[in-house]
């Protein structure tokens, strides 16, 4: 495959077996500034901007510990993308429910997370509600945060799963919905059409979000799937496909606020496609070394935190000071959830059989 | 009522919609069409399309759903067309269903139906007994009833059930097997074996339709008077261990009798458990008595020679008895 320099790029629209690597973004959402279509409060700016850095952070820490030798398993960090599960969370109703792997951090956060629990799983302690059975990267809390739980790392596994609880909102009439976020890697697996045609069926309240981040572990979309978009898919389910540029927050909200809307008004299931990119390996263990340079120029250029940070300083009207006061609390907080993780207790092995099953 | 054993299963899905609202049934061709073999017959005239629900041939994605739909406080009961296809949504049963619990605590209160078993010319894939397949994964229960009365109190214990539970009924039992079951509320605990014949000489353990054959050979060896005590597990998972190391070590002798295939089938984890915990008790080696190892064929003759019956276990029992 040529890897083109994006000012190479052809227009929207070009033939699908032109020099465009769908890598790079397509010009027609590619933008190197942000601002939103109408007056945002700043409070929200200021929530959306600190759950991104304070993922941000969290990630840059627990890499550093895994490097240290402190960290139990491997590590999987969403470096990049931080700007997709913020803007999802942001729309989603307190009782709305949403599922997401760790890359997917910065909405644990703004969902009121603490970066200490999160933390303390990857260290395999003793916390709720997993109490040390499962992984730093998965996290669910049905009736703390409205995270559901999901099934191994096959991210499309969770898509059947989001149809089955989006058919119990219809089934009890509550007008809630399920945001499931999930990867390209995740569309090729039949659980992706299984559970989608299930809730294109019945018109359940479903939203697929999906991160297109250019790689499924090493092997890029090209030898994923022979569309150029995931979102192509969408007709063969007759619900909307839409694509957009995933480091936008504002494009995010955008977006999935239309797909919420269909949803909530039990019009049926949206895919909602965001084009990004995962700046670091699959995991820590992975130095990504199949990811070309200008690739990772090209998004660097890109990064979602940077990009709402220039519209903080820029449009928004932020002092630096006002930016930095968030940086700082964020990295505050961040030692001391380490600190206070480390000081938790470790499950105790007599625990291993308990609850098995439940009563 | 005097009640077929298929009869049993559809009424205790009945009781248990009219009893809670909150229980509902997905699977392929059971609404209008009443399921393939009619355990939902009139099901969708008195419950609706809402609580009876015809999926699309997808069984990952529509077990998927179901598990969800159980975390939600729903309990759904799943219907596969036949156990065998319950092989496309495996994924979703031992690493969703059965480690959400454990993982999150979170219940998952869901039922597989699966229509199992061979003896009607079915061929290799509406033929299998694929229980070890779950009895293996930490997290589920399985259920395997042999007669109409437990068809009925173990299914209404499953749908009350806050566990995944697998619920492995026989096909070749739906319309040959029928007793007097009662027209009230009633359930067979999850994890309680059942004596189907009281004996002295020989426990054969089994479950599901190795019960009946078990009954037959047992009938036989009874007239030449060897007195055999069968054991019917009823549920795989949670196990009744005591049920049959009592047994044994009265008797001395075990047999374990199943449909499935020999290497690897539940009855091999019984064998071993008697081994271990009952073997000062035992004057002769615990014999399996089970299919031959190899998919299950359909011509009448070789499927004959695959699956156990009376006859076989007749005379594997007598071999156990003059040991």
């Amino acid at each position: 495959m040529t890897i083109g320099s994006p000012d190479a790029l052809p227009a929207a629209g070009a033939a699908a077996d032109d020099v465009c690597d769908p890598r790079f973004l397509d010009p027609a959402i590619d933008r190197t500034s942000i601002a939103p279509d109408e007056p945002v409060a700043r409070e929200d700016l200021a929530s959306w901007y600190r759950a991104m850095r304070l993922a941000r952070t969290f990630e840059d820490k627990l890499a550093a510990l895994y490097r240290q030798g402190r960290i139990v398993g491997a590590v999987y960090l969403g470096t990049g993308q931080e700007a997709i599960a913020t803007g999802v969370v942001s729309l989603l109703r307190r009782d709305d429910y949403f599922s997401t792997v760790a890359r997917g951090l910065s909405g644990w956060f703004l969902r009121g997370v603490e970066p200490r629990d999160v933390m303390g799983r990857w260290f395999g302690k003793d916390i709720p509600p997993s109490h040390g059975r499962d992984l730093g990267l998965f996290l669910a809390d049905l009736p703390g945060y409205g995270i559901a739980p999901y099934h191994n790392g096959s991210m499309a596994s969770w898509i059947p799963s989001g149809a089955g609880f989006a058919l119990a909102f219809k089934y009890r009439k509550q007008p809630r919905v399920y945001a499931a976020l999930t990867g390209d890697g995740a569309t090729s697996p039949g659980d992706f059409y299984e559970g989608l045609n299930f809730a294109a069926i019945h018109k359940l309240p479903l939203v697929v979000i999906v991160e297109n981040n250019c790689y499924g572990y090493s092997t890029p979309t090209s030898l994923q799937m022979p569309v150029k978009n995931v979102a192509d898919r969408a007709p063969a389910f007759n619900i909307p496909g839409t694509i957009g540029f995933g480091n936008d927050i504002f494009e995010v909200r955008r977006l999935v606020s239309a797909a919420i809307d269909r949803a909530r008004r039990g019009e049926g299931p949206s895919l909602v496609e965001f084009k990004t990119f995962r700046r670091r390996g699959h995991g820590e263990h992975d130095d990504m070394g199949y990811v070309p340079r200008e690739l990772r120029d090209f998004w660097e250029r890109r990064d979602p935190i940077r990009l709402l940070r220039e519209y903080l300083l820029g449009g928004a009207g932020w002092t630096a000071g006002e930016v930095a006061a968030i940086d700082a609390e964020c990295a505050a907080h961040i030692d001391r959830a380490v600190e206070e993780a480390a000081a938790l207790p470790d499950p105790k092995p007599e625990s291993v059989e308990w609850r098995l099953f439940a009563e | 009522m005097v009640i077929t054993y298929l009869e049993a299963i559809s009424q205790a899905l009945r009781d248990e919609m009219r009893r809670d609202g909150d229980v509902l049934l997905l699977g392929e061709d059971i609404a209008a069409f009443g399921g393939a073999f009619k355990i939902t017959r009139g099901f969708l005239e008195e419950f609706g399309a809402g609580r009876v629900i015809d999926t699309p041939i997808s069984e990952s994605g529509f077990v998927g759903a179901a598990c969800a739909a159980a975390i939600e406080g729903l309990r759904p009961v799943v219907e596969f067309q036949f156990a065998d296809f319950i092989a496309c949504a495996f994924d979703q049963i031992v690493n969703y269903a059965a480690k959400a619990c454990y993982r999150w605590g979170t219940p998952v209160p869901v039922v597989f139906r699966g229509p199992s078993g061979g003896g009607f010319r079915g061929g290799p894939f509406h033929s299998q007994n694929p229980e070890a397949w779950f009895t293996h994964v930490p997290g589920l229960k399985v259920v395997q009833p042999s007669t109409p009365y437990d068809a009925k109190g173990l299914l209404k214990a499953a749908i009350r059930d806050n566990n995944p539970v697998i619920y492995f009924e026989h096909k070749h039992l739906y319309r040959r097997i029928r007793e007097d079951v009662p027209d009230d509320d009633f359930i067979v605990p999850l994890g309680v074996a059942d004596v189907k014949r009281p004996g002295r000489d020989l426990t054969i353990v089994t479950y599901g339709a190795m019960v009946h054959e078990s009954l037959a050979a047992a009938e036989r060896l009874s007239k030449e008077g060897a007195e055999c005590e069968v054991i019917d597990l009823r549920t795989l998972v949670p196990l009744d261990k005591e049920s049959f190391l009592s047994s044994v070590r009265r008797t001395s002798r075990a047999m374990v009798v199943y449909e499935a295939h020999l290497t690897g089938g539940f009855g091999a984890e019984v064998a071993a458990i008697i081994a271990q915990e009952a073997f000062d008790a035992l004057d002769a080696p615990v014999t399996r008595v089970a299919s031959l190892d190899v998919p299950v064929p359909f011509a009448p003759a070789l499927e004959d020679a695959v699956l156990p019956n009376a006859d076989k276990i007749y005379r594997a029992a007598v071999d156990v008895l003059e040991y």
